[in-house]
């Protein structure tokens, strides 16, 4: 089947290999995407832009995440390397921590306890934390925007519930009371909405919409129940390629993911290749599952090859890690990834 | 496109200099023909990094007793890889501040725990024997605790007969300068070993379920 695709599509670069693929339209080879971070420490270093100014600095930002296509060759530049830039906005507290450590939402101190305190604030766009997204999505857009896809971030109302409520007052609340559960998610849907299309307007190419409803704490008919209509929502309002980010076990959730009509899936490596591929038949791609804390982090070239491998095998349209990377992974691991992409293309040949 | 070229395989990383503007320096493995080399690199280029990386170079010569090439390389004498043991060279010549001189440390060190002072002797041909100023069964256990530790640290092999406190470089050769070093850790080992799993585990994202 790849070997169809390689022979009669014209060469592409990477901008147009990725929105193909996500359209689920043939691609001259597998794009290499990374809907989350790449960033690490050594190349924080090589373009001078650390944690955690590279998080609220615009030029910053950009110089960094232009790195995963300039330094490690993948087709995407994502330059939202965190998930706490709208929950910053909306009035939580952040620990915005060092160089080699990631900011994080103080969730023990919840800014909303009941649904009534839900209010996304007239300054949500203009806050700092979301206006340096904005700005380095234009940045990057002018700079590599016809070579490469620019993807932004705008996190769902699930992981937003987490941020603003604290993790076990809103798990707590959809169990004792799921009417209000769902006007909350409604409620602060807003925000996912309205930081979607400002990214649009600055150029994004596509987005990655985090919804933790991860395989740890919610199972796949919560994920029915609370969720689904609403990433269907999400689909019509948000008029660009999303790409759902969900940690963890997900097959259990995989089939109704599918049903939502977002472009592409973000996988956990926690999630066989090849079962994922048969549940969504090609209703949605798929993104990523190269295993962090195991693969990347801790092993050698040779394993991130396999793990490509096996990935492409089972006909994964879109290959890339399974979520943001440790800051401390090494760039030969991270550069095996294009580099057993393409040498797989090559050997199919 | 890239900047970035092949320098052989990392094999540690301190993430944050405090010594020097929190730049991240690393420790990266090649292989020379027979030789396995070291290359400290840092991908910063701010005024002053390069000079702060000759100086955790030099501090690795004296707390190693390693050499080093004319392209700035460094390599133990007898030319093995003592991967573990060079990790824990190039962390401990990253804490020294610029400008501080290295000193060799010593064959002894107090052994707090026990309160003893540990001894170790070179007997030749890269084997090393542990021992204390004190006696009882105390004393044996802590040597063999520390003898242990140097097994872990250095990646050395423990000489089987005898009393469980003598070691050995599988080289063959001497390194009185590394065991200097790796003595002033080996009481502490399980320590180390904890802080080092500690290091590693930061910077990794978790969900935010997963988070507090």
């Amino acid at each position: 089947m790849q070997n169809e695709k390689i022979q009669v599509v014209k060469p592409m670069n990477g901008r147009e290999r990725v929105l193909a693929a996500l359209r689920n339209e043939p691609t001259d080879r597998t794009p290499i995407c990374n809907p989350t971070s790449v960033a690490t420490v050594e190349l924080m270093d090589l373009v001078d832009a650390p944690f955690p100014q590279a998080n609220r600095e615009p030029e910053l930002m950009a110089r960094l995440a232009a790195t995963g296509y300039t330094e490690l060759g993948f087709d995407t530049i994502m330059p939202v390397f965190t998930i706490i830039q709208e929950s910053s906005a909306l009035g939580c507290k952040i620990q915005w921590e060092q160089k080699d450590n990631w900011p994080t939402v103080k969730m023990r101190e919840p800014i909303w306890e009941d649904v009534d305190d839900i209010n996304i604030p007239n300054n949500f766009l203009t806050h700092p934390d979301t206006q340096c997204v904005l700005e380095a999505i234009k940045i990057l857009k002018k700079e590599y925007g016809d070579e490469v896809a620019v993807i932004g971030k705008t996190m769902g109302p699930w992981s937003l519930g987490y941020h603003c409520f604290g993790v076990e007052p809103f798990l707590l609340l959809s169990l004792d009371d799921p009417g209000k559960t769902k006007l909350a998610l409604d409620r602060m849907k807003e925000a996912t909405v309205q930081f979607g299309i400002a990214q649009i307007e600055a150029g994004a190419d596509a987005l990655t919409l985090p919804d933790h409803a991860t395989g740890d704490l919610v199972s796949g008919e919560y994920y029915k129940r609370f969720l689904r209509d609403l990433h269907i929502e999400f689909v019509e309002r948000i008029p660009i390629p999303l790409i759902l980010h969900i940690c963890g076990h997900t097959v259990d959730r995989m089939e109704y993911i599918a049903q939502t009509g977002m472009a592409a899936f973000h996988f956990d490596s926690k999630n066989e290749p090849k079962e994922s591929m048969d549940i969504v038949q090609k209703r949605i791609a798929l993104v990523g599952n190269i295993n962090n804390p195991e693969t990347l982090f801790a092993k050698e070239p040779e394993d991130v090859k396999a793990e490509v491998v096996k990935n492409l095998e089972a006909g994964v349209p879109l290959i890339g890690p399974e979520c943001a990377i440790p800051l401390q992974t090494t760039i030969e691991n991270l550069q095996e990834i294009p580099k057993a992409v393409q040498e797989w293309h090559k050997a199919q040949l | 496109m890239t900047s970035i070229v092949n320098i052989g395989r990392r094999i540690e990383l301190v993430p944050i200099d405090p010594h020097f503007n929190d730049i991240t320096i690393a420790l990266y493995l090649q292989q020379q023909g027979e030789r396995a080399v070291f290359r400290v690199h840092t991908y910063s280029r701010i005024e002053g990094a390069a000079t702060r990386i000759r100086d955790v170079v030099q501090s690795m010569k004296i707390l190693g007793g390693m050499q080093e090439t004319a392209d700035g390389m460094l390599y133990f004498p007898c030319g093995e890889r003592h991967e573990a043991a060079c990790r824990r060279v190039f962390l401990e010549a990253c804490k020294l501040p610029p400008n501080t001189s290295a000193e060799p440390r010593p064959l002894r060190t107090l052994d707090k725990k026990s309160k003893l002072i540990i001894t170790v002797d070179s007997v030749g041909n890269g084997t090393y024997r542990v021992r204390s100023d004190g006696e009882g069964r105390s004393a044996e256990r802590r040597i063999s605790a520390i003898a242990g530790g140097l097994i872990k640290l250095g990646e050395m092999n423990a000489v089987q007969d005898n009393e469980g406190d003598s070691v050995v470089f599988p080289c063959g050769h001497s390194h009185d300068a590394l065991v200097g070093l790796l003595l002033v850790r080996a009481p502490n080992v399980r320590v180390i070993m904890r802080e080092e799993e500690a290091g590693a585990a930061r910077g990794v994202l978790a969900a935010p379920s997963q988070q507090t």
